[in-house]
């Protein structure tokens, strides 16, 4: 019986996979993101400054700051060949 | 419509007698970008035309009026320049005398405001003691302490221990007065440091602490009763007076504007010359009417000789449609004189991202009222443009919703047996897409991803390649055919290559020999037009392209959060009785969030598109402001 359980639950780890797919898509999604927000903080609080200081640097700033942004749309694309 | 407006340089020479209608005539035609003249031997700059000095004195007391006043800029009905500026010089007269004597007022009440909180801030601290203050001084026997001790201490006992001759008084918040012999002052001092004695000063008024407080306290009453009155006047007059205030600021604003131009000019001693730029197509109205204005006095002529770019003024040519655009131009850089102005890509590409990002008829709506609410409220050019576009967003926003068959989160159709909010739409499928999807109508964007992600990715290439061909464009007017073919050709033909590769790897192409031959090909054209650094910006091709999934990417995450507080309030629905009014909170804040994000993440991802991944392909911008000489009337008209 015991051993029948343990079958079963083999089984049913191979045929569901999802939960793995699953957390390994969230890592993709989560750990590129906690990159791009570590890179964004330190750059958009220099874009910041430097546009209080000379207010045409905001268009600049902005694409400085959002420059990272790539790295979780990366994560993202992994996310999504992970779960297709 | 690609360009920026064409410019002449132009010069325009008179005898200083006829320098006061040029100006005058200058000013109105608001066509002249003047060049600040710079002092050298024979020419100097010109001297402001007489009343300059005063108009520039009344117009500084009017500001210091305004500020004191705390005016505001509403829009009212202009008033008449002619009949404003007859009665100006009476009319700020008394206003200056009217605000002169309130100003006065007004600071000697908040002077004498803050003496009495001070005083009462002393006098508190003795709350409850029964002696005068008159009684705490003055003595030639006897020393007067007054201060705290630390908590608990018992400072009588300890006194009996030294003497029995004193006096103690304390009052409601722990502060003493003591009253010593002066023979006994050292002693005294001693025992009270042992207690940690902190000195507290005593008044030099007369009169108990309590009388005193409660005196204090009628007059603070009564000084906030007169400033209470008195900024109720300061709001008649304000009402009174802010229109007139308002347009003689802009009057004498412009009289001074005009008044100090010869200062940029360049002067001799009868003459004068005005350097400036006029766009092409406005230069000989210019001429005809300040030749007209000062009868032939004045010669205006195009100065035919080679000038920097940079130094060209820009204004923008474009459709009015277009217009609100320059503000997301402006946000980066205006372009340079010989670029092509990318605002007209941007007026299409800019909504289209927007849209496709958003998606969603329930956003779409709220926002283009917010947006159309907003354009009619707030004025002001800024406003008006980001509004404006707003409004274009949300169109394109409406056209995909519809597209999406989406409405707040929600589906519209239904798919797979679930029903959507429009009970008996079901989702028809159309025909196949990648990866074993089914293209439907509507677009379920969460059913289609892979689909979609290749979609957005073409999307890119084709953004990206029309920035190449416009910098293929630039580069060939700045330096010719051969540097444009190698700097941005050579990127379209690597594309070309890598698409190649793709196809051999996938079988569409029997062999990946002409990919690889392609590739190198562009390799070896972008090496030799921009030098070896070349090759390691090969990658960026493939991260600006897929920088593009963020079409898709942003788009899911939005009806992600929509979804989530669906089915959050949903759940609470279902529970029934008081968990209703809840369901209703979680909807109504959970998509107020959503909403604002949805102005947020779109906008930034849609013009990061524009700014990084287009731009970067031909894009320098950082040409000069065209500002000519003249003035926006709001406030007056003539």
């Amino acid at each position: 019986m015991a051993i029948d359980i343990a079958a079963a639950t083999v089984e049913q780890i191979l045929t569901n996979q999802k939960g793995l797919i699953a957390i390994g898509a969230g890592l993709a999604v989560g750990l590129t993101g906690l990159g791009s927000a570590i890179a964004e903080k330190d750059i958009g609080s220099a874009a910041v400054g430097a546009f209080t200081e000379k207010e045409e640097l905001f268009g600049k700033g902005l694409i400085m700051t959002v420059i990272p942004e790539t790295i979780v749309i990366f994560g993202f694309v992994i996310a999504i060949m992970l779960i297709l | 419509m690609l360009k920026p407006k064409q410019m002449s340089k132009v010069l325009l020479t008179g005898h200083k007698d006829v320098l006061e209608p040029t100006i005058e005539t200058l000013h109105d035609l608001h066509a002249l970008h003047i060049e600040e003249y710079v002092e050298e031997d024979y020419f100097h700059i010109g001297t402001p035309l007489s009343g300059a000095d005063e108009d520039s004195k009344k117009l500084l007391k009017l500001r210091s009026i305004a500020s004191f006043l705390g005016i505001k800029k509403p829009y009212p009905k202009p008033i008449n320049a002619r009949q404003l500026s007859s009665e100006l010089e009476g009319k700020l007269e008394t206003l200056g005398g009217v605000v002169s004597g309130k100003l006065g007022r007004k600071s000697q009440i908040e002077a004498d405001l803050k003496d009495v909180q001070t005083g009462m801030h002393e006098v508190e601290a003795f709350s409850g003691i029964p002696v005068n203050f008159d009684l705490c001084g003055g003595y030639e026997t006897l020393h007067v302490f007054a201060g705290t001790v630390r908590k608990g201490a018992d400072v009588q006992a300890g006194l009996k221990r030294i003497t029995e001759e004193y006096q103690f008084f304390t009052g409601n918040t722990g502060v003493f007065i003591l009253a010593v012999p002066v023979k006994h002052r050292d002693q005294v001092t001693e025992l009270l440091a042992e207690y940690e004695f902190g000195e507290v000063k005593i008044p030099a008024i007369s009169g108990t602490p309590d009388d005193l407080i409660s005196e204090l306290k009628n007059r603070q009453d009564s000084l906030t009763k007169d400033l209470e009155s008195l900024s109720s006047e300061i709001d008649s007059v304000k009402a009174e007076y802010a229109d007139f205030i308002l347009a003689s600021e802009e009057l004498l604003s412009i009289e001074t504007q005009k008044k100090e131009a010869p200062l940029v000019f360049a002067t001799s001693e009868h003459t004068f010359v005005i350097d400036g730029w006029i766009p092409d197509d406005e230069f000989e109205t210019v001429r005809s009417r300040v030749e007209e204005a000062t009868g032939n006095r004045v010669y205006a002529t195009i100065v035919e000789e080679p000038v920097d770019e940079a130094n060209i003024p820009i204004e923008y040519d474009n459709p009015k449609i277009v217009k609100p655009m320059e503000a997301v131009m402006n946000l980066y850089a205006r372009p340079r004189y010989h670029e092509i102005d990318p605002t007209t890509f941007v007026f299409i590409a800019f909504p289209l991202f927007y849209g496709l990002i958003l998606g969603d008829i329930g956003y779409g709506l709220i926002l283009l009222a917010i947006s159309l609410y907003g354009r009619s409220k707030l004025h002001g050019e800024g406003w008006n443009s980001l509004f404006t576009v707003l409004i274009y967003c949300n169109i394109v926003t409406l056209f995909f919703g519809i597209l999406y068959g989406e409405f707040l989160g929600f589906p519209l159709a239904g798919l797979h047996g679930h029903p959507g909010l429009i009970p008996g739409w079901d989702t028809i499928s159309l025909f196949e897409g990648l990866g074993g999807e089914h293209i439907t109508y509507p677009i379920h964007r969460t059913h289609l991803v892979t689909t979609l992600l290749v979609l957005t990715l073409l999307i890119g290439v084709i953004h990206i390649n029309i920035g190449l061909i416009a910098g293929f464009r630039n580069v060939l007017v700045k330096h010719g055919m051969k540097a444009a073919i190698l700097e941005k050709i050579a990127w379209i033909v690597l594309q070309v290559g890598i698409f190649l590769l793709l196809f051999g790897m996938m079988g569409f192409v029997p062999s990946m020999v002409p990919g690889a031959v392609v590739f190198a090909l562009a390799v070896i054209m972008l090496v030799a037009g921009e030098g070896g650094t070349a090759i390691m910006e090969i990658p960026s091709i493939l991260s600006n392209v897929l920088s593009y999934s963020r079409l898709l990417a942003v788009g899911l995450s939005s009806i992600g959060i929509a979804t989530a507080v669906n089915i959050m309030s949903g759940m609470m629905f279902d529970s029934g009785g008081l968990f209703i009014v809840v369901a209703a909170i979680i909807f109504i804040l959970g998509h107020a969030l959503n909403t604002a994000l949805s102005i947020i993440a779109p906008g930034l991802h849609a013009l990061r598109l524009q700014y990084v991944e287009f731009f970067t392909k031909f894009y320098e911008g950082g040409g000069r402001i065209y500002n000519p000489f003249g003035y926006n009337r709001i406030y007056t008209e003539e």
